[in-house]
């Protein structure tokens, strides 16, 4: 390593400040109550999603979810899309009714012009109305650059904390076989004027969730 | 940044947006300071904002804004106190084992394909960013915000090397604009109105048009920071925590330029200090919306990115190379300390700014530095010596800052044992080790106090009968001269003291 010298260094001052004993309290109990418990995650995550100002629609089948897809991608200015390459949206892709240019992130990295991204997600958090997406739901940029992100998500991810969704990515070790992982909960925004909430700062100003009952 | 009344160095260099940086009220008052002390010029800089009405009342409504959200928000825990604690655990764990998570944390960030480098050093850091840059060819960066990388001033060693460096987060993005470092270190312009940020980017953007609407003030810094993320060869971000088991750094963000910053160019360097370490990833279970609720009031913050290396084989997209840069620049001597050591715990949320009656008057460039606030006075004259002691008595000691803290860091305590420890070092004026000479002889003499007691209510009340409250004979000046005389007792509390028990017996 380049610079071994001052990581010897730093790690010696370290240990060597480390020598001093300060007393530690016994710790609280693991059972100690910090978030109230999730007791119903499906109207929660619902609840959370609105506070978010999320758009969340509940569907029955794919049939369904290509049309609710179909209809945001109508809503929106001309453009391509840019969708994740995954099985299950090559298939709906086939069935949502547009007349846009599809580019899959198997080709590379969302271009700037994208109007809108699809692309599923590892889990959905019902506490914090979170979507919680990796490099293998599409990469990075998906998320982020264009106005508008679609995700496809199914009942079946919706888990109650976020305590149960880093456990299961620490169990699973999404973060060893992914460069990149993200705790989605909204659009992006800003109130760095006034304090005033402003939707769209630099990603999406629209975040659209597609749930469908199942797996 | 050595003083916050002095312009960022490096930020004044031509980069496309403040090639004619302007002077603003804050520079040039600086120039005909520049003889002062650091202290000299605290003192002025804080008494000059405190008398500033616009800046009072911009302050007021941004505060008050964010007590209804912090109250709303600590309503949505089962009990605020115990997650508290709960982070405390959680960053003295990690702070008490920081070699050993520093090292799996490298272990691990090396594993996933990325670098890791130790800066001892301010000056090693920006060396290893600045030759990274050289030898990438950079030309432009996007960082989004991060106070170690005002701490070590890194964007003007790029800008030395060539770079462009644009800063993404829409509040540093203004106060760059304006040639000022960061206000705050949640929200680094919120000393500005609609009015102030309108009147910048008309003049700034060639947008006469540009209307004082948030919204499109917003969109107007859209398209122009747009560009630069796609142009950037390199991204710079800070961390909010470095995650040991996972072997990632964590970014919280709301606009969403953290992770344009750190996903769109080429190379990602993340430069953070090392206390920023926390073992696990469900730690984050409770530290993300412990870190909202205190900077912002919000539940959780929009965007929590995890980022452990670079562009995997197979992934969409992400940048080829990933540094971390670990800085130490003095946090390793404060582990040694009993008592300074669980500074390293602060999660940089701001709560402790928000709720200090000190802060709020003076405002955040009177500290002079990239950390304002209770947690910068305890912290600042710690890493950057003796210029910044004076900090420590910043302070009323109300102990606010020390109410609010979600990590439960013992501030206004801290403020003392600064002042202690500076006052043992000698670091006291001749005048000052004499006042409280004088003032030890009275406090343990009873009829000398009362002698001096008396002469000093005759004296004074002649003084100020005279209109010489605040001049230079007054005593009492420093408060006196810029504020209504201080009213001075009819009688002393000891006579009140014997008629009471006189009234009583």
């Amino acid at each position: 390593m380049a610079n071994s010298g001052s990581r010897d260094l730093i790690l010696q001052r370290i240990r060597e400040g480390l020598k001093t004993q300060v007393p530690v309290p016994p710790p609280m109990s693991d059972e100690a109550v910090i978030f109230p418990p999730v007791e119903d995650p499906m109207a929660r995550f619902q609840q959370e999603c609105k506070a978010n100002l999320m758009e969340l629609t509940l569907t029955n089948d794919a049939g369904a979810s290509a049309q609710q897809i179909a209809g945001i991608l109508s809503s929106l200015p001309e453009g391509e899309i840019y969708v994740q390459d995954a099985p299950f949206l090559r298939q709906l892709m086939q069935t949502v009714a547009t007349v846009r240019t599809v580019h899959w992130s198997s080709e590379g990295a969302p271009r700037e012009s994208a109007q809108a991204t699809i692309s599923l997600a590892e889990a959905l958090v019902a506490q914090t109305g979170s979507v919680f997406v990796t490099a293998a739901c599409g990469g990075r940029g998906i998320s982020v650059v264009a106005p508008c992100h679609i995700v496809f998500a199914t009942t079946s991810q919706l888990v109650p904390d976020l305590k149960t969704a880093l456990g299961s990515a620490t169990r699973k070790g999404i973060l060893h076989n992914n460069s990149f992982a993200c705790m989605i909960s909204g659009s992006s925004r800003t109130a760095d004027i006034e304090k005033i909430l402003v939707q769209g700062a630099h990603g999406p100003v629209r975040l659209a969730v597609v749930l469908q009952a199942g797996n | 940044m050595s003083t916050g009344t002095t312009p960022k160095p490096g930020q004044g260099a031509p980069t496309p947006q403040n090639a004619e940086a302007h002077d603003t009220g804050r520079s040039a008052a600086s120039n005909a300071r520049g003889n002062l002390s650091n202290a000299q010029r605290f003192l002025l800089d804080a008494a000059e904002k405190s008398v500033d009405m616009v800046h009072r009342e911009i302050i007021r409504k941004g505060m008050d804004s964010y007590d209804v959200a912090h109250a709303k928000g600590r309503t949505r825990f089962a009990f605020w106190d115990a997650a508290r604690q709960r982070c405390q655990e959680i960053k003295r764990e990690a702070v008490n084992h920081l070699d050993q998570y520093l090292l799996e944390f490298e272990k691990n960030v090396i594993a996933h394909g990325g670098h890791v480098f130790w800066a001892a050093t301010s000056e090693e850091a920006c060396q290893y960013i600045a030759d990274l840059a050289v030898k990438h060819s950079v030309k432009t960066v996007v960082k989004s915000k991060s106070m170690v990388t005002e701490e070590i001033h890194l964007a003007g060693a790029l800008e030395k090397v060539g770079c462009t460096v644009w800063e993404t987060d829409l509040g540093e993005y203004i106060v760059q604009l304006r040639n000022e470092g960061p206000y705050h270190i949640v929200t680094p312009a919120m000393h500005l109105n609609r009015k102030q940020i309108g009147d910048l980017f008309r003049d700034k953007f060639d947008e006469p048009n540009l209307s004082d609407d948030p919204q499109e003030l917003v969109a107007a810094a859209r398209r122009k920071l747009r560009k630069a993320f796609f142009a950037a060869e390199m991204g710079i971000s800070g961390a909010n925590f470095l995650v040991a088991d996972a072997g990632c750094i964590a970014i919280s963000t709301n606009e969403g330029n953290g992770r344009l910053s750190t996903g769109v160019p080429r190379i990602h360097v993340a430069v953070t200090g090392i206390e920023k370490m926390i073992p696990k990833l469900e730690d984050l279970a409770t530290l993300w919306p412990v870190l909202a609720t205190s900077g912002t009031g919000q539940p959780i913050t929009t965007y929590g990115s995890l980022i452990g290396g670079p562009r995997r084989p197979g992934e969409a997209d992400g940048p080829e190379e990933f540094h971390v840069v670990l800085v130490d620049n003095g946090r390793s001597s404060l582990l040694a300390s009993k008592e300074e050591r669980e500074v390293l715990h602060c999660i940089r949320c701001g709560a402790c700014l928000n709720i200090c009656p000190v802060f709020r008057h003076i405002g955040g460039h009177s500290y002079g530095t990239p950390y304002p606030g209770p947690i910068g006075s305890v912290l600042v004259p710690r890493l950057e010596g003796e210029k910044f002691e004076h900090l420590s008595s910043a302070s009323t000691l109300c102990g606010a800052c020390t109410s609010v803290c979600p990590v439960k860091i013992d501030l206004h305590h801290h403020l003392l044992e600064n002042r202690r420890d500076f006052t043992e070092a000698g670091h006291v004026s001749a005048g000052e080790r004499f006042q409280f000479k004088m003032f030890k002889t009275a406090m343990v003499n009873p009829s000398l106090y009362k002698v001096g007691g008396w002469f000093m209510r005759k004296s004074l009340r002649l003084l100020y009968s005279l209109g010489l409250s605040g001049s230079v004979l007054d005593p009492l000046r420093p408060w006196n001269k810029g504020r209504s005389t201080i009213p001075l007792a009819k009688q002393s509390f000891r006579a009140i003291w014997k008629k009471e028990l006189d009234h009583g017996e």
